[in-house]
């Protein structure tokens, strides 16, 4: 996906809120937005999601897009489960949709909650339910807006972990969150808006808060191993150790080579990403 | 499109904001009808209330949806389907609405054929309208009209054009009783064509091609200027637009 001369004002008379913006968003590539309060990372996010057109310039090449807002007030007068199954149907999906929704509401910790209203659910679990719709379809761009704001420790990790999953099958992901060490070592490039409109970009890793650069080692919790996939993945170049355990595997690897384990261990059936952590190194 | 349509009509019945223009239609046609009238004077009646009230239903379709679950659906779909569904949805609505009025004034006026008629049971009444079928089809093509307007109405006056909410209110009303009285508007054309027929109540009342094929552009023009302000002026309030 390409943005190409991109501005974006809401008005004649309004002040440009980004302006001649032109950056690639390559598949594979986890793109992080930073800047301050009301420098634009929300309509930049807008518009690269398709939610909004740009003003002046366009946005090219653009795969199925998730996106998730800041903020998912529950006012739609349906239960959970059948807004994701009409969500379903708009995304495109077929038969799939009731299976994908439950299996959402499953990984974020959402499922006892599935029949009842939106109107009823705490601000939490609206917002697990519109994690649920943009992840349903498996988007080639998921575009999180704050997403990660009100959820739960556990879902804040099934949320990481979708996030890493789109980006290792080949999607594109563009995230803004207050939290610096978000996805810390995982992030390929940061477009960093500076205020007056300009957006640039910059590598992953190199600025930014706790960083995981080379030398560092990454925990990841892997759902539905076997133990011989355990040892399978416990020869793979970078893995440290594999535990397996009913199921799960408990994965220490070193950060530079963990794309290419979990790239290699999701394309097994009925694997998922259940956790990434940081392991602490000495001296943090 | 098909799963955008299914998902704002489920809006509409699951919000119940279905109800209010059901009763106010309801009533409206009621009062029409309570002195008794010929059919076309009465399938008149029935259309020209729908401009008010199919205005009001594009108005609760356009504001049905939280700004966080437009924004969910148009990068899903794009925004300007996503505005598109909601303004069709309304329409079917409308539409629903003018063919239940059509059946409620078919059974509740005089039949055509008699000017002073005994009370006439529902067997005399469908025959009489079989007899004189150009009477109903011109009252439904008056109806088109008028829903055409209405919907056009509801899309000018409303979010996103106009996002206040009491002027966009006000402004409903006003342009839809202004779209009924006066003669620029394509629905009073429509009916002062065919109240020039009054006179014959046999006779049927065609609204004439002008003013559908002005209803139609009217439709158009406001349609595509709605699609346009949701598609690059989107309301960035997360709360209901």
């Amino acid at each position: 996906m390409r943005l190409e001369s991109v501005g974006k004002r809401y008005g004649l008379r309004q002040p440009w809120v980004v302006r001649d913006v032109s950056l690639d968003a390559a598949p594979g590539r986890l793109i992080r937005l930073e800047g301050r309060n009301g420098s634009g990372k929300s309509t930049l996010l807008r518009v690269a999601a398709g939610v909004s057109l740009p003003s002046t310039g366009r946005v090219t090449g653009r795969p199925h897009t998730g996106y998730v807002p800041e903020r998912f007030p529950g006012t739609l007068p349906f239960p959970a489960r059948e807004y994701l199954l009409h969500m379903a149907r708009v995304h495109g999906l077929g038969t799939s949709g009731a299976r994908r929704a439950d299996e959402w509401l499953e990984r974020l910790g959402a499922a006892g909650y599935a029949t009842q209203p939106l109107r009823a659910l705490s601000k939490g679990m609206c917002q697990k339910v519109a994690i649920a719709q943009a992840l349903l379809s498996s988007p080639g761009l998921l575009v999180l807006d704050e997403a990660w704001t009100g959820l739960d420790q556990a879902a804040r990790g099934a949320l990481d972990a979708a996030a890493l999953e789109r980006v290792a099958d080949g999607g594109t992901v563009l995230f803004v969150d207050h939290e610096q060490a978000r996805l810390a070592g995982r992030i390929s490039e940061r477009w960093q808006l500076d205020g007056t409109g300009r957006v640039s970009a910059a590598p992953g890793g190199a600025t930014g808060g706790a960083v995981a650069g080379d030398g560092s080692v990454l925990v990841v919790v892997l759902a539905g191993v076997e133990p011989a996939g355990g040892a399978l993945i416990a020869d793979m170049p970078g893995v440290l150790s594999c535990s397996v355990d009913a199921g799960h595997a408990t994965v220490r690897v070193a950060a530079r080579a963990c794309d290419e384990v979990l790239r290699r261990v999701l394309s097994w059936d009925g694997v998922h990403v259940a956790g990434v952590r940081q392991e602490k190194a000495a001296g943090r | 499109m098909i799963a955008l349509l299914r998902y704002q009509a489920a809006i509409l019945l699951r919000s119940h904001r279905w109800i209010f223009p059901l009763i106010a239609y309801g009533a409206l046609i009621a009062v029409g009808a309570a002195g008794s009238t010929p059919l076309a004077g009465g399938l008149d009646w029935g259309a020209a209330m729908l401009v008010p009230v199919v205005a009001f239903i594009t108005r609760s379709m356009l504001t049905a949806e939280p700004g966080a679950a437009r924004a969910c659906v148009a990068a899903a779909a794009g925004p300007v389907r996503a505005q598109l569904a909601a303004l069709l949805a309304a329409l079917g609505a409308g539409v629903m609405l003018a063919i239940g009025g059509a059946c409620v004034e078919v059974l509740s006026s005089e039949t055509a054929s008699d000017r002073n008629p005994p009370p006439a049971g529902l067997a005399v009444k469908i025959t009489a309208l079989a007899a004189h079928p150009a009477i109903l089809a011109a009252g439904l093509a008056t109806a088109a009209v008028c829903l055409l307007v209405g919907s056009a109405v509801g899309a000018l006056c409303n979010p996103p054009l106009l996002r206040h909410p009491g002027a966009a209110m006000l402004a409903t009303l006003a342009v839809a009783v202004f779209a009924l009285a006066s003669g620029v508007s394509p629905a009073g054309a429509a009916l002062r064509e065919s109240s020039a027929a009054q006179s014959q109540p046999q006779a049927a009342h065609w609204p004439g091609g002008v003013p559908l094929a002005a209803a139609a552009c009217l439709l158009a023009v406001t349609w595509t200027a709605s699609t346009y302000a949701a598609a690059r002026r989107e309301n960035r309030s997360p709360g209901a637009t």
